[in-house]
């Protein structure tokens, strides 16, 4: 069984050539894992919720990736890396490796995705 | 391989809670859900067909058949049958279309269940895979649920 849930953020960025630019950034975060015998349930959706608020929310909404994250501090974000990074992040909140996908879209003609 | 995808709608109310848990627990596990008055949903159902060729028309009438007529503008709990005993979460209730309409679609064979339950929620069912059988423990679900 799969669930998703969807998130939506402003975050700027600086890409290489130093133009700074922002985006209102839409997330699908897809989770893999069986039906609770007991709840009916693959994962109480406000404890996800409260994970992406969390390691998504509350650090990239009206941020600037490069000046107010120190995860580019060296290297300027793309959406590939930025996306990389944001599995990653949910992937050490969420129990029993149940993060199976994400899917990043800066606007709606580019989404990128990254599988487990 | 060509798959099609069909969408489908129904609205209907819900309660999560189980019988044999006491109003505490239920709220504890399901929060808001919990509310014994229940609330509704506009559910949309989207199946992944295959081998549909020009059978949209069949599959629509037996989707109406089995799927619609049984959970449109209906309180799941009380209601309808499957969801006497087992609770109507959008998980289950994927389930439920899937287990409904697994067989019946033939020559079209079905390939996937998304049921969306809010703009922002949605689930999605292939069958049974044997990787998700296993029980990874229920304790996860302490907290209130927001849906």
């Amino acid at each position: 069984m799969l669930i998703t849930r969807r998130l939506e953020f402003s975050a700027s960025y600086r890409d290489r050539s130093g133009t700074t630019h922002g985006h209102n950034w839409e997330l699908e975060v897809t989770l893999s894992g069986p039906i609770d015998v007991e709840t009916g349930m693959v994962i109480d959706l406000k404890e996800l919720k409260e994970v992406m608020e969390r390691e998504v929310e509350a650090r990239f909404d009206h941020r600037s990736l490069n000046d107010d994250t120190p995860f580019f501090r060296d290297r300027a974000p793309t959406p590939e890396s930025f996306a990389a990074l944001v599995f990653e992040l949910l992937d050490r909140a969420l129990p029993n490796r149940l993060l199976q996908r994400i899917r990043l879209s800066p606007t709606r003609d580019l989404t990128i995705e990254v599988d487990r | 391989m060509i798959r099609v995808i069909r969408r489908y709608q129904f609205s209907a109310a819900h309660v999560l809670a189980r019988s044999d848990w006491s109003d505490a627990r239920n709220r504890a596990v399901y929060g808001k859900c919990a509310n014994p008055s229940g609330h509704g949903h506009n559910y949309r159902i989207e199946l992944s067909l295959e081998g549909l060729l020009d059978f949209g028309s069949a599959v629509d009438a037996i989707v109406a058949r089995r799927v619609l007529a049984d959970l449109d503008a209906r309180f799941l709990n009380r209601e309808v049958a499957a969801f006497a005993r087992v609770v109507p979460t959008a998980e289950n209730i994927a389930r439920h279309i899937w287990d409904t309409l697994s067989e019946a679609l033939a020559p079209a064979r079905l390939a996937g269940v998304r049921l969306v339950e809010t703009s922002n929620n949605s689930v999605e069912y292939f069958g049974s895979e044997p990787h998700h059988e296993q029980d990874r423990g229920s304790g996860r679900a302490a907290a209130a649920r927001d849906r």
